[in-house]
This record gives structure tokens, sequence and C-alpha cells, in this order.
């Protein structure tokens, strides 16, 4: 497969690779799981209507909640019996059905369709994008439509530790996300089509060369420097625009989906088969077996890691988050790691070292942002730019003093978002305030004439 | 990329400390402050070698006390304040070493323990310990007593006639000879040349910092040229500077008189790339500070004698044409070595003035900040009759640190080119 060079963008570092565990291990399925625990808001937000009740039986893939106003319909990944409803979740048990990923048979053309025919389609599909934060993918396809997006990039830089599930996908299903990513821009109106993979991986991707060329997707071959697999970064690196504070990729014209997505949308428009299940991979030192499965949304994190004690993490080592023992498989899980346990970062002082400016991909400086958190000056984070973060965790890595410095410029960023809230409710509870003083005011006035009087 | 906002359930029962980092990233890198600070430290021990090879065990005396009195004064104050030290006593030893590289082999005890005290209470202690001081500690110690206790801390008086002669070794008694127990050579010609059988342990030797000052000291006549010209009458030829000074290799290689870290120029050099290389110095701090302090020398003028005993100003030193010493690039350029490598600069430049804490964060600010340093350290070394130019101008350069780092503000990812400047609030 050949490859285009790119650039390099400021900052970032090398991580450790740690993928020779699984990078080979072809996709296998996880056996049915005991009991399913289904998310009722993948996407985040209000929470899907449940339409079965305690005890009824479910058919794989039959609806079991409808979508709220926003979000997506959620349907059953496998047959059960639907044993406990709680706010969040459908809990099922006496799993029953098909496991494993089913086989690619296509029933339809979809180049013979239309780009309104498969907007359509896409609509009734009530997928989830296979993203970290999911969407609806038609709300995706409706945001890149609408500003009129004249690129979609399709994210396959697995730039972090451990995680090879898009690398086995591509190397599996290669052309099946190939077919998957035109349909989409078919359906988006997009022309130009950009694959962005790890260079060191290309030589695994050479039979997607054929299927490539027949569709028109240029491939980009990309130095694995964490963290170009972040979208504002990749954009910037692939076309040289940077994503402005606060905006998302579709406002400069750019689109981009993840290759798990796009499989997905395969399946659906082509197959007619819903993808309620996704790949992960599931590696760490403390995994009997690591590899990469095919997992139904709702397997619970633990079984799946088998005896392995905490902590368990959900998502790569730089971005993901300590699973619970409740946490289940979503569609955004692509990775379910058992790593050492870290031991407890005991923070020291800020020695003003700088390096987490030096390697910030964003430029920010976050010591002296470190500084208003410490002392509680919101605005002037503004001002410094702290809504551009990624999040990517490349500061708390580098930082010898050990300081959570990434969590810290999250909750920066989220004071400052609720900051015209904060304003707002201050300045009423100050005219409140001084109204009622006002009142006492003229009270301690009228009791003071009606003495003087007497 | 936005991660969830609730941490995991299992870790939010009270009472029980997570056995693990509970926040994104759950990988760390390696390195830890500490290990910067020994790192440091176990860099600067090569100046230290170096002057304790040439000024003896005194300078090891002075290294030895001034850390221990450093590491001991801050036990003190953290038994005295109940301040707990989470770094350990990483910071202080690195402090005391680099206070004993910037004082004199033959500081009194007393002068070091006091040095030592103002470099950790005032220095240090004061604004909050490590991480939240303004000036580099060890230069506060330094600067505290070159003003309380200048007689100290200038060379014994071993003649009346040169007040300004310090003591180095002769090449016989290297690390073991006792500087204090030294003779005066009138004319030098360099380490290796030393016509005069050594009849004590260390000679008297003018130190090059002061022979230099004199080109400049509009208080001082001119008792000798700098750049003595060649084609003048041969009676009105005075004895040039340079011929003063020891000659550049020994320069270089630390056989001459000054602090006890500051003569060693090669040493410094290495350590301080080797500073650079494990990313704890970047290289644009020293190499700014240098190349403006040069920048500065070569044109800044001074004061050379005249054909009669007349005083005369000469700007531009760098093409100032007259040759009287042997150097094969021209004697402007020779100038510009001897001042660059005297007087602490490069000390300054490598060790005292990339102090973590005490300089700007981003690599523009560091740049300004470097430049500051050397034009203000070349200027006050030139015109300001000050023992230790280059540590006060690092000194005057920290306090301006904070505001570098609040006007230099480099364009973050998605913001437009001089977003500062377009901002209307």
């Amino acid at each position: 497969m050949i490859f285009q060079r790119y650039g390099k963008f400021t900052g970032g570092i090398d991580l450790p690779e740690e993928k020779l565990a699984t990078i080979d291990e072809q996709v296998s399925s996880w056996h049915l799981p005991d009991e399913l625990r289904v998310g009722l808001a993948p996407c985040g937000g209000r929470v899907a209507e449940p339409t079965v009740t305690t005890g009824q039986a479910v058919g794989q893939g039959d609806l079991i909640a409808r979508a709220n106003g926003e979000g997506v319909d959620i349907f059953a990944p496998l047959a059960g019996r639907v044993r406990k409803i709680t706010a969040g979740h459908i809990e099922f048990s006496d799993i029953t059905g098909q496991a494993e990923m089913p086989p690619n048979q296509p029933v339809c053309e979809w180049q013979k369709l239309s780009a309104e025919e498969l907007l359509e389609q896409i609509r009734k599909s009530q997928l989830p994008t296979f993203a970290r934060s999911p969407r609806p993918v038609i709300d995706w396809l409706e945001e890149a439509h609408r500003h009129h997006c004249s690129q979609l990039i399709v994210n396959a830089m697995e730039d972090q530790p451990f995680v090879t599930a898009d690398h086995r996908l591509l190397v599996e299903h290669g052309r099946e996300v190939i077919e998957g990513v035109r349909i989409l821009a078919k359906a988006a109106h997009i022309g130009r089509v950009i694959l962005a993979a790890d260079q060191s991986r290309t030589s695994d991707y050479q039979h997607l060369t054929d299927p490539a060329d027949e569709y028109e997707v240029h491939r980009v071959a990309l130095p694995r420097r964490y963290p170009i697999g972040a979208d504002n970064i990749l954009l910037s690196v692939l076309t040289g625009k940077e994503v402005p504070c606060g905006k998302t990729p579709a406002d400069i014209g750019l689109a981009v989906i993840g290759p798990a997505t796009c499989q997905a949308v395969y399946r659906w428009v082509v197959c007619r088969q819903r993808l309620s299940g996704r790949i992960v991979t599931l590696a760490g030192p403390h995994v009997k077996r690591p590899g990469n499965l095919f997992v139904r949304f709702g397997t619970n994190c633990y079984e799946l890691a088998g005896p392995a004690e905490p902590p368990i993490i959900i998502g790569g080592p730089m971005i993901g988050r300590l699973a619970s023992p409740r946490s289940v498989v979503g569609p955004g899980t692509n990775a379910v790691l058992a790593l050492d346990p870290t031991p407890p970062a005991v923070s020291t002082q800020c020695v003003r070292c700088g390096w987490c400016r030096d390697h910030c991909p964003t430029r920010l400086n976050v010591a002296v942002l470190n500084d208003l958190y410490e002392l509680n000056h919101i605005e002037p984070a503004d001002n410094l730019g702290v809504l551009s973060c990624l999040g990517c965790g490349v500061c708390s890595y580098i930082c010898p003093a050990r300081l959570p410095l990434t969590e810290r410029m999250r909750q920066l960023k989220r004071a400052l978002h609720a900051l015209p809230d904060r304003n707002q409710a201050a300045a009423e509870d100050f005219a409140r305030h001084m109204r009622r003083r006002g009142i006492r005011k003229k009270w301690q006035m009228r009791k003071k004439k009606r003495k003087e009087n007497r | 990329m936005d991660l969830p906002t609730t941490p995991p359930d299992a870790l939010l029962e009270p009472g029980k400390i997570p056995t693990s980092i509970t926040h994104a990233p759950l990988l760390r890198a390696p390195e830890k402050v500490r290990t910067i600070f020994l790192v440091t430290m176990a860099t600067a021990c090569l100046p230290l070698a170096a002057g304790i090879a040439f000024f003896g065990w005194r300078a090891a005396w002075v290294a030895a006390l001034s850390i221990t009195s450093c590491a001991v004064i801050e036990r003190f104050y953290f038994h005295v304040t109940h301040t707990p030290s989470m770094l350990g006593r990483s910071h202080a030893y690195l402090t005391g070493l680099l206070l004993a590289l910037t004082l004199p082999p033959f500081t009194p005890w007393y002068v070091v323990i006091i040095a030592a005290a103002f470099a950790i209470i005032i220095g240090k202690a004061i604004f909050g310990g490590v991480g939240h001081f303004l000036w580099q500690p060890a230069l506060v110690g330094r600067f505290a007593v070159a003003v309380l206790m200048p007689v100290l801390v200038a060379p014994p008086a071993v003649s009346s006639l040169q007040p300004d002669d310090w003591p180095i070794l002769a090449r016989g008694n290297l690390v073991f000879g006792d500087i204090k127990n030294a003779q005066h050579v009138d004319r030098y010609k360099g380490w290796k040349i030393q016509d005069q059988p050594a009849k004590a342990d260390a000679f008297d030797l003018p130190n090059p910092a002061r022979t230099l000052a004199r080109l400049t000291n509009p208080k001082d006549a001119p008792a000798f040229s700098a750049l003595a010209r060649v084609r003048d009458d041969i009676s009105n030829r005075k004895p040039t500077a340079l011929t003063q000074l020891p000659p550049l290799s020994d320069m270089l290689f630390g056989c001459r008189p000054g602090a006890i870290g500051e003569t060693c120029s090669v040493v410094i050099i290495i350590a301080g790339m080797y500073l650079i290389y494990r990313n704890y110095v970047k290289w644009q701090l020293p190499v700014s500070f240098l190349v403006s302090a040069a920048l500065v020398a070569a044109i800044a003028p001074i004061q050379l004698a005249g054909p009669s005993d007349t005083a005369e100003w000469v700007s531009m030193p760098l093409l100032y044409d007259g040759l009287d010493v042997p150097a094969t690039l021209g004697v402007g350029f020779t100038y510009v070595n001897y001042q660059i490598l005297s007087g602490g600069m490069l000390l300054a430049a490598f060790f005292l003035a990339t102090e973590m804490t005490s300089c700007p964060v981003t690599t523009g600010g560091q740049v300004i900040f470097g430049t500051g340093c050397g034009v203000l350290a070349m200027l006050i070394k030139l015109y300001l009759d000050t023992p230790i130019p280059a540590f006060v101008a690092v000194l005057i350069m920290n306090t301006f640190a904070p505001s570098i780092d609040a006007f230099w503000l480099p364009r973050v990812f998605g913001q437009r080119h001089f977003a500062w400047l377009r901002r209307k609030s």
C-alpha cells in the first residue's frame, strides 16, 4: 500500500508501543456471557425509554428502548430474559443467541442507491458512532452535510499503547471499512476521503490498495507520536487547519470518523446486519489470554478481563478510565486492559520545569494554568486558551512532580463552562441580598422614627 | 476527547485509600523532581572536582561545609515551622553545592555558614520552599556575603601592592596543597611555564576578572593598554592587559585564579551539555546568555592608554587593530574570549540562570531571559566595580522572570495569531 507522507506537530511524546502481544492475534469472539447490562444512554444525554418489561423474553436484535428526543434507539445485543430495569440500564439473564460477529453477506448494492436513500437508511439504522464519546451517526452525518465538509478523514491512528482493535479491523475487514466510508461520504456529499494510518503498520494493509483505489480513498501514513490520534491534531497535521477553541472539526469543513463506525454502517446498509458489538483489545500484563475479541455491548469488563486483579482500565492507558465492577462494554470501548497498578502519585510542588508546556500538543502553558487552578483564578485561564486542551494526558504523564495536571485542566474547563451560569446565579443572589438588606434598613429606619416620635 | 466526569464508584468509598492512580493517564514517565535535583547535583560535581584539583583541599572543605550547613539549616527551618518537606533534602544539597561553586576557595568557615543561611532562609524558605522562590537561592547567599562582608570574601592580603591577586596551587602541589601558603609572582607566563621554582604550595596571581575590570573602570587611570599599538613608538609602549592575563588555554582548562567552580570552562561546558542532553536545561538559555554577552563585549567601549599618559576610549574592541598578543584570530577576538571566560559567566549561564523555578517557562521567554542576563552581566562587568557581575545579572533577571512569563504568550492551538493583542478586555 503506497502511502503519502506528511508532517509532524509540535510537542507530543513517544510512548512505548507495547502492542506485540495482540498485534497479530486474529479477532476471535467472546463466549456467551452469563448476563448483559445494556446501557440506555450510549450517546450521553437523555436516557432512552424502555419498551420491555421485567421478565419478558427478548430476541436478538429486538427493540428494547426507544430514544427519548435525543440519542439512539437501543436494540438487544443478544437474546435473553429481562431481569431488571434500572434508571440507566437494562439487565438480561438466560442469554442465548449468536455471540460471534455475523459473516459479511451482502444483500444489496449500495452503489445503486442515491445519497438521499443512503441517508434515509442510515437514519433508520439508529447506530451510534463507535468513538470515545459516541453520538448518533445520523447527527454526525447531518452536521457534516450542513457545514459542506470537503474532506472526510478516517482516523485509524492507534497512538495509545496496547490498543490494536482498529488495526485488526483494518487487517481483517479492511474492505468493509473502505466501502463503509464511501457510503458515508456519498451520503454527506463529500468528495475527498483520506485514510490515515500508522506508518509502521502499512505493510499489513497491502490488501487494501485495490479497494482503496477502486473507491478513491487516499491513504496517508503518519508517524506514531502521541497524541496524533486526537482528531484536532490529526486534522492539523493533514490539512494545516486548526480547529478553533470550542469548535468542532465540521466548523472548518472537515469530518472525522473511526473505522469501526464505517464497518457498522457498511454492515447495516449492505448486509442489513446490526453490529451490536465491537472489537475490543484485551491486553496488559495481568490478562491471562490477551487478544482481540468481538464483544457484544453490555458484557461486563471484569468478566472479560478474567481473574485479573484491579485496576481494570477501559479505553487506552492514556485517556481511558478505571473500570468499576459494574462497567460494561459500550460503543466507545476499544480496549480493556489490566495493567500493573501504578503506585499512587504523591504530588510534590511544581518546580516549573516547563516539560508540560514543551510536550503539550496544543502549546498550552500548563505550568501557569496549574498556578491559576491552585489559586482558583478561573477567568484568566480562558485568556491562556485552556479550552483548546484535548485532555490527551501528556502533561500528567511527563510531570516530574506527579501533579494530576490533565485532571486539573479538565476541572478548569468545566469551571469555565459553568462560569456564565455561576456569575448569573451570584448576581441574582447579590440582588436578592441587596433587596433584603434594603428592606431591613427601611424597617430599622421606621423603628428609629417611631422611637423618636415617641 | 473528553473524559468522563465522575470517578469510578469503587474508588469513592469513604476512608478507602486508592492503591493506584485514579485518573487518566494511567501511565507515568519515570522521571521525578528528586531525580532532576540529584542528577543536576552530580553534574555540578564536575566543576567542583576541577576546583578541588586546582585549589586543593580547602575547596573540598568549603563545598562540604556549604552542603552540610544548607541541609542542616533547611532541616532546622522545617522543624521550627512544622513545614513538611515533600522533596526531601535533595534541593538543599543542590543549593549548597551551587553556593560552594560560586565562593572563592579561601572563604572562612563562618562566611560559608552565613551564606548558606541566607541562601536557605532568605532565598528559599520564606518564599515557600522548592518551586516557589523568586531568586536562585545559591546566588542570594553569594550576593548577601558579597554585600555584607566583602573584605572576608576578598583574597587574603599577601602583599599590599597587589590587592587583586588570588592564589592558585603550583603544578607540583595539586589537590593536596594549601592555597593560603602562597608566593607572589611578578610576571605570569602561564601555568605550564613557571620560571620561578615553587617555594610555597601556591602562587598569587592577578585574577583575570579583576585585571580586565581595570580596562573600563573610569576610576582607575589606565595603567596599561589592553591593545597597545605595535606601530607606536617603542618608548611609549605600555605593558598590555592581555600579557598580564594567563594564556587562553589556561582560561579554558581552569589553571587560573577564581571562584571554586568558575575556572574550568571546559568542564563546565561538558557538564552543561549533559544537562541539555537530559532536558533539564534548554540549550536556548545558555546560548543566548553567552552570545549576547559576547556581542556586548565586542562593541562596548573600553578605556586604553594613549601614546602618552592619556586615557582614550575605544569603541568596537572586536575590530580594534593592534596586535600585541600571539593570537592568530586577532586580538579583538581574544579580548572577547577573555571577557566571556572570566568572571563566572559560564557557571552562571549553564548552572545558575537555568534553575528551573526562577527562570521563565516558555522557550521564547527563556531566550529573552538569557539575552537580558548576558547583556546585563557584561555591562555590569565592564562598567560597575562588582566582584560578582554575572551572578548579580542573573539575580536581576530572576526578578523579572514572572513578568516575562506573563507577557510572552505563544500562540495556543486553534487561536489566531497575536490573539493576546486583539483581545479587547
